[in-house]
């Protein structure tokens, strides 16, 4: 039951996407807004000064990556004291957040191989967190359990010593601080390229056209049916 | 220092040396030399922050205080912005926090740091100051003083977004009455609030939870607000419902549950009803405080609208809540109470939310609900029950009345709270009526003696509702269940409950009574007991003019002991027409020109009663009625506006004619 499907040539394709009009302002507010957010303060800084586009207070974006660059780094204790110099809200009012730099730190302590003193900090504070607020209890058995075992890289809750676990905290310390400063923890610009890969698909239904299909590249490339 | 002796040394070496810490920095605290002093303010307010165990740790070794004085006696800007940081981290969403601040005299020692030229301080100080202003124990701000009212506006004024923040918090947290509201309009408030909406997020916030404050219940201040820039901001508010932040969506749901009850027509378009509906069953869904303040906000949008409650219905919010009941985890009071209230007024009206909600097996829920700590959740939990109860599709099923849920509810009974008592006796007034068991789990559980107790509370709510309770216990109830309550109250008892102070529990007395006597003939031998008090007793308030509600009542005990033999309709003549009578104090005329049809009509019934045919005195009676003014009163009433009455009369006028007169 093929229900035939429209076909547009490579030539009509072009024609069509170089009849949509762009703004320049807009598409150096997608840049900049990518760089803001993902910290990139010497980009956005020179990006600003070539494109004129309007940006936000560099201290802002350096006092955050400051932050998220501790973390990365396994210095959770540091990453801590500087979100508390920038905003001590953020963490009284996100328990969630708070809850996961001390597991981090917890973490980071087992790594080091800092037994006796990670024993204490579990005891000092991850304990309480998970009595005042049972939603925490079964994250921090997970977290405790690596205290269990001898060799702690090889047990079934090994993940957490992955760096992709500091990452993840990284990146839940950096959107706190962009709410608490009011802008969006995501930037646009990935969003968009998933429309355009949603959009491709829908499409796929009704019509053969040229697809993008390597993003980096943005090079159309013609479907041969 | 907590040590604990049971556990290994490595743990208990673990607790007195966090102990020795907090004290080593503790007493560097209070360090003459600056730095030190400085690097032990960060150190406890990091160690604070998030850290609600060692807030209180801190507080009992007596930091706040500490800390205070750090504050008010340094000029030192970062010594002034950790001090404050500090002490807003204690204060912030711990009561026991923000007490010690108080008491600390801290509040002065923040307001003056608004004032300095370094930006941080301010911050710092306008922080803490919202933090203090989000509980309840903040001083109460009063707006009626002219310089109270300019140094908020100076606030709200400000370019620094926590100031302006803070201007709002103090708005929100302390307006509470009509006439706040009126000044705080009157003095432009909103205009400037309205500023805030375009801000950033915090400030956006502030202003929304102000808004909704000033206000609420208050149709003028919304219409004031309305009239902005030709409605462009209820507009606004309403876009925001669907902004990216779930707090947002939350604060600007409320605002409009606010504008909605106090003015609903403003929202005229069905469109918006159902979004808000939908945001607001959505919200429910968050963990945090979002979550909380949905359900008490949802709860309150449906209340008394059966529309909303429909629209709500068909959004599945009885599944959903369900199922965030069942998850098992711990949740908030707050949040408790609003999914159980926010069940009720869907259980209200709607006979297929009760059906839906009770086929989900949420009684174990419910019933564990009746055992919570706090008392509003078991408030909420009655009130559900109570709803669900009006279904007599289930109520009848005997859902109600197994050990299983009878047992919590009549000990619920003894509750110490006045709300929760209220609650339980209007959910047993609607499960005692069921009719399927003769046998009645209540009253084994001595349900009765419970309920008389009550009738007799020093609170009017709980004599009432007792005593509905009981009203509904004796309906259609048979000889032994009569026989059961009369014996615990006796005349002398009922003499009391009909001569109450208070006219609605009068009412339900006699409502009780009319009940009690309704039925078989022997039933009427209840109001002639101990000569004939209880009798007396109705006469006597029937002819002191009592409120119609009242006399209706007291009319229907009449008609039913009319009912009933020679004897007993000769007694109802001797309270109609008493000898000697000084005057003509003929109440039963004024009943028939009431303009209660209720009333005309049971007093009406009465009459038929007195001189129904079939008995002998019958002719005698109506002499004496017409004697007295009342045959001619219903030939006058022939075309009576209700329905009802014109029946009865119609069947008056006829036994009249009867006796051969016109």
């Amino acid at each position: 039951m093929a229900t035939s499907k429209k076909v547009i040539t490579r030539d009509e394709w072009e024609k069509k996407l170089n009849a949509v009009k762009l703004r320049k302002e807009d598409m150096n507010t997608l840049v900049m807004n990518f760089l803001v957010t993902e910290g990139f303060v010497e980009a956005a800084d020179k990006f600003q000064r070539e494109s004129g586009t309007k940006q936000i207070d560099l201290a802002t974006i350096t006092d955050r990556m400051a932050v998220k660059k501790a973390v990365q780094n396994g210095n959770v204790e540091d990453a801590i004291e500087k979100v508390n110099d920038l905003n001590p809200e953020i963490l009284d009012t996100n328990p969630e957040l708070f809850f996961h730099l001390q597991q981090q730190r917890l973490i980071e302590l087992i790594r080091q191989g800092k037994t006796e003193e990670a024993l204490e900090f579990a005891q000092e504070e991850l304990a309480p967190r998970g009595e005042e607020n049972q939603a925490f209890l079964q994250e921090l058995e997970k977290t405790v359990a690596l205290l269990v075992f001898e060799d702690a890289s090889n047990c079934p809750v090994k993940d957490l010593l992955d760096i992709s676990h500091r990452l993840k905290t990284a990146s839940e310390v950096n959107a706190a601080i962009l709410t608490s400063q009011s802008h969006e923890k995501d930037p646009k610009l990935p969003s968009l390229l998933k429309m355009l890969i949603w959009a491709q698909n829908q499409l796929d239904e009704k019509a053969v056209y040229p697809h993008i299909n390597d993003l980096s590249t943005g090079q159309l490339e013609t479907l041969s049916e | 220092m907590p040590t604990s002796s049971s556990s290994s040394s490595s743990f208990s070496s673990a607790a007195s040396s966090s102990g020795n810490r907090q004290a080593d920095v503790f007493s560097r605290l209070a360090s003459s030399d600056p730095e030190v002093k400085l690097k032990a303010l960060r150190e406890v307010k990091n160690q604070i922050i998030g850290n609600r165990t060692k807030k209180l740790s801190f507080l009992k070794l007596g930091a706040v205080p500490a800390i205070a004085s750090a504050l008010s006696d340094s000029e030192c800007n970062s010594i002034l912005v950790q001090s404050a940081a500090a002490l807003g981290s204690f204060a912030c969403g711990f009561e026991a926090g923000v007490q010690a601040v108080l008491d600390a005299g801290v509040f002065p020692l923040l307001l003056r740091l608004l004032t300095s030229s370094d930006e941080k301080v301010v911050d710092a100080g306008a922080r803490s100051l919202r933090m203090i202003f989000q509980s309840n124990q903040a001083p109460k701000y009063d707006f009626l003083q002219e310089k109270n009212m300019k140094f908020l506006f100076s606030l709200l004024n400000s370019e620094n977004e926590n100031v302006s923040g803070l201007g709002a918090s103090i708005i929100a947290h302390a307006c509470g009455t009509t006439v706040q509201q009126q000044v705080l309009c009157d003095a432009g408030v909103l205009e400037k609030l309205v500023i805030l909406l375009d801000g950033s997020l915090s400030q956006r916030e502030a202003c929304l939870e102000s808004l909704a404050t000033v206000l609420k219940n208050n149709p003028e201040a919304v219409s004031r607000f309305v009239g902005l820039e030709a409605g462009r901001y209820l507009s606004s508010v309403t876009e925001l419902t669907k902004d990216r932040y779930p707090r947002t969506r939350l604060l600007s749901c409320l605002c409009l549950v606010v504008i909605y009850n106090t003015s609903p027509s403003y929202f005229l378009n069905m469109g918006t009803k159902s979004s808000l509906v939908t945001t607001l069953l959505e919200l429910l869904n968050d963990h945090g405080q979002s979550g909380d303040d949905a359900a008490l906000g949802l709860s309150s949008l449906i209340a008394e609208k059966e529309d909303l409650q429909k629209l709500a219905y068909e959004a599945n919010a009885i599944k959903n809540i369900v199922d965030i009941l069942k998850t098992g985890s711990e949740l908030h009071p707050k949040r408790l109470q609003g999914l159980f209230l926010s069940l009720a007024e869907l259980c209200s009206k709607l006979e297929d939310c009760r059906c839906s909600f009770l086929s989900l097996e949420m009684l174990d829920l419910l019933v564990n609900a009746l055992r919570h700590k706090n008392a509003d959740v078991r408030t909420a939990a009655c009130i559900c029950f109570r709803n669900a109860a009006r279904s007599v599709k289930n109520l009848s099923a005997g859902r109600f009345t197994n050990d299983h849920v009878m047992l919590p509810l009549v000990q619920l009974l003894h509750d110490p709270s006045s709300s929760v008592e209220v609650a339980v006796l209007g959910a047993l007034s609607n499960i005692v009526l069921d009719f399927s068991s003769p046998k009645s789990t209540f009253i084994e559980y001595g349900g009765i003696k419970q309920l008389i107790e009550l009738s007799k509370s020093m609170d009017p709510n709980a004599r009432c509702s007792a005593l509905r309770a009981l009203r509904n216990l004796m309906f259609l109830a048979d000889n032994k269940r009569k026989e059961l309550f009369y014996s615990e109250v006796k005349a002398q008892g009922f003499v009391s409950l009909i001569s109450d102070p208070e006219p609605t529990v009068q009412e339900q007395a006699l409502a009780l009574l009319r009940n009690l006597v309704d039925g078989c003939i022997n039933s009427i031998e209840f109001v002639f007991d101990e000569d004939g008090l209880i009798l007396d007793t109705v006469g006597k308030q029937l002819r002191k003019s009592p409120q119609a509600h009242m006399a209706i009542q007291g009319m229907y005990v009449l008609t039913n002991v009319a009912s009933g033999t020679e004897l007993h309709k000769e007694a109802v003549m001797q309270q109609l027409f008493p000898q000697p009578q000084a005057e003509s104090n003929n109440f039963m005329l004024k009943f028939l020109q009431s303009h209660e049809s209720q009333l005309r009509s049971a007093t009406v019934w009465t009459i038929i009663n007195l001189i129904s045919p079939s008995s002998p005195g019958a002719h005698d009676r109506h002499v004496k009625l017409r004697d007295e003014g009342i045959i001619p009163q219903l030939k006058n009433m022939v075309n009576d506006a209700c329905l009802d009455v014109k029946i009865r009369i119609r069947t008056v006028l006829s036994q009249s004619m009867s006796f051969g007169d016109n």
